[in-house]
């Protein structure tokens, strides 16, 4: 048993020193809180960008579709990267607004893009009778889509989203590009300060694995939920 | 004759290259029950889509209570509100109760208030015969139930005009003869209904008057006696002679 005691108390010691020494683990506590702050408000950029330019693409009025059209060419076009860093040191370049909340839009605006193609496949998987029937009746075409359409396309539309929301939590993973401290930076610090690279990023991988198989059961429950109004 | 409730004149509608309406002149009175059969794509789903602008004719002129509805200054919504729209499929709202179904536009364009649409709704829902199903959820309902539902809805909006696209086509066989007495019902009560129909038994019983459409024309109208027993038109004799 000589060889379990040497390696347990080899792990003990890496333990420590990544972990415990000089409170590493702070750093992933903060950077916890900014992947989550960013994400949370990343997605709420992202879904009302991605509805204006989801309206966009399926509007009727051509500059309308070129907008949407270009938007989401571009978004995808480009690597999240290169979005972020433009985003940062070029538009933002001269406004003192906290890194977090720039990262955030950045996120975003590129969320956006993803997020207004499942809006748009949504919206269409409405039989066009539902709309004729709303328009027969006097609604005009706003109205159907609010009373009438979107209501069916939402339960289309949530696994899709879920998707978006959760490949969105580990872009998010490139911030330490622009110096903000998130999960990923945290355990390429600590790294880079011990010289140790197995504990940190092994232990970033479970901390995002454990978030996002957390956010799956939790969306897995409610998606199970909204089919139950299918069956009655 | 006071003035036609539907006026159209020299409609015309393409699809791409395929010609569908060429040239339909027609005059609908107030309280007039108007049957229109043919062949399968001869237009006349298509004339009646046209009707409540569902479909935008390419050419032509068509009056409703003397306005002209495809015109660009012609206000689409309020004129829809004066003609309810039965569908072949029904297009019930998956997602709101029967009761739902039926008060949702009243309500939401302002015509009524909650209670008086749900007052409304019942005596429909009565009059169809599905009072008890008011809390059902469309799902749970057989095909003729939503068709009568379906025809409810469009009545909750006090229409001037009903238009039935092939009502019954969809239905199971037995399920025929209750939507089928509802429309009877609604035709003795005097409402300007246009019907675009197979059940050439129901025009005959029913229709005050049978348009016979081919190839984008009416070729041949008059009493569902005259036409039914003496069609003039050569191919309205053989179109009776498949189906009747």
């Amino acid at each position: 048993m000589d060889w379990f005691n040497e390696w347990w108390s080899e792990v003990v010691r890496l333990f420590n020193k990544c972990f415990i020494e000089e409170d590493r683990y702070m750093l992933f506590v903060d950077g916890l809180g900014v992947t989550i702050k960013v994400s949370l408000l990343a997605v709420f950029i992202g879904v009302a960008i991605g509805f204006l330019i989801a309206i966009c693409n399926l509007s009727s009025k051509r500059p309308l579709r070129l907008i949407g059209k270009v938007y989401t060419d571009v978004i995808r076009g480009t690597p999240s990267v290169t979005q972020l860093m433009i985003i940062y040191f070029v538009i933002f370049a001269a406004i003192n607004w906290d890194k977090w909340i720039i990262c955030a839009i950045a996120f975003g605006i590129n969320s956006g893009a993803y997020v207004s193609e499942v809006i748009r496949a949504g919206i269409m998987s409405i039989d066009k009778g539902q709309t004729e029937a709303g328009r027969s009746l006097g609604l005009n075409r706003t109205q159907t889509m609010i009373y009438i359409v979107i209501p069916q396309a939402i339960k289309n539309i949530l696994p899709a989203f879920c998707n978006e929301f959760i490949t969105l939590i580990k872009e998010t993973a490139i911030v330490g590009y622009v110096g903000l401290i998130d999960i990923q930076k945290a355990g390429d610090l600590i790294k880079t300060n011990t010289y140790e690279p197995f504990m940190p990023l092994i232990a970033t991988a479970i901390i995002y694995f454990v978030i996002i198989k957390a956010l799956t059961i939790i969306f897995g429950m409610f998606e199970k939920r909204l089919r139950k109004s299918d069956i009655k | 004759m006071s003035e036609a409730m539907i006026n159209v004149k020299d409609l015309h509608k393409s699809f791409g290259e395929n010609h569908i309406l060429r040239g339909i002149t027609e005059k609908i009175h107030k309280g007039e029950v108007v049957a229109i059969i043919g062949p399968s794509g001869s237009g006349k789903s298509t004339f009646l889509r046209c009707l409540n602008l569902l479909e935008t004719p390419d050419s032509g002129e068509i009056y409703v209570d003397g306005e002209l509805i495809n015109d660009k200054k012609a206000d689409v919504n309020k004129i829809r509100q004066k003609m309810g729209m039965v569908f072949q499929h029904f297009n019930l709202f998956p997602h709101l109760t029967v009761l739902n179904n039926i008060t949702l536009a009243p309500v939401k364009l302002k015509l009524m208030t909650k209670e008086e649409a749900e007052k409304k709704a019942m005596e429909l829902l009565n009059m169809v015969g599905l009072a008890g199903k008011a809390s059902s959820y469309p799902v749970q309902l057989s095909g003729g139930q939503k068709q009568r539902i379906a025809i409810a809805r469009s009545l909750a909006m006090n229409p001037e005009i009903m238009l039935f696209d092939e009502p019954t086509s969809a239905l199971d066989p037995e399920m025929v003869g209750e939507v089928l007495g509802v429309m009877k019902t609604l035709a003795q009560s005097g409402m300007t209904m246009v019907i675009v129909t197979h059940e050439m038994g129901f025009a005959r019983e029913v229709a005050s008057r049978v348009l016979f459409v081919d190839q984008g024309i009416i070729l041949e109208q008059g009493k569902p006696a005259e036409l039914f027993d003496n069609p003039k038109n050569e191919r309205t004799q053989q179109f009776l002679s498949k189906v009747l």
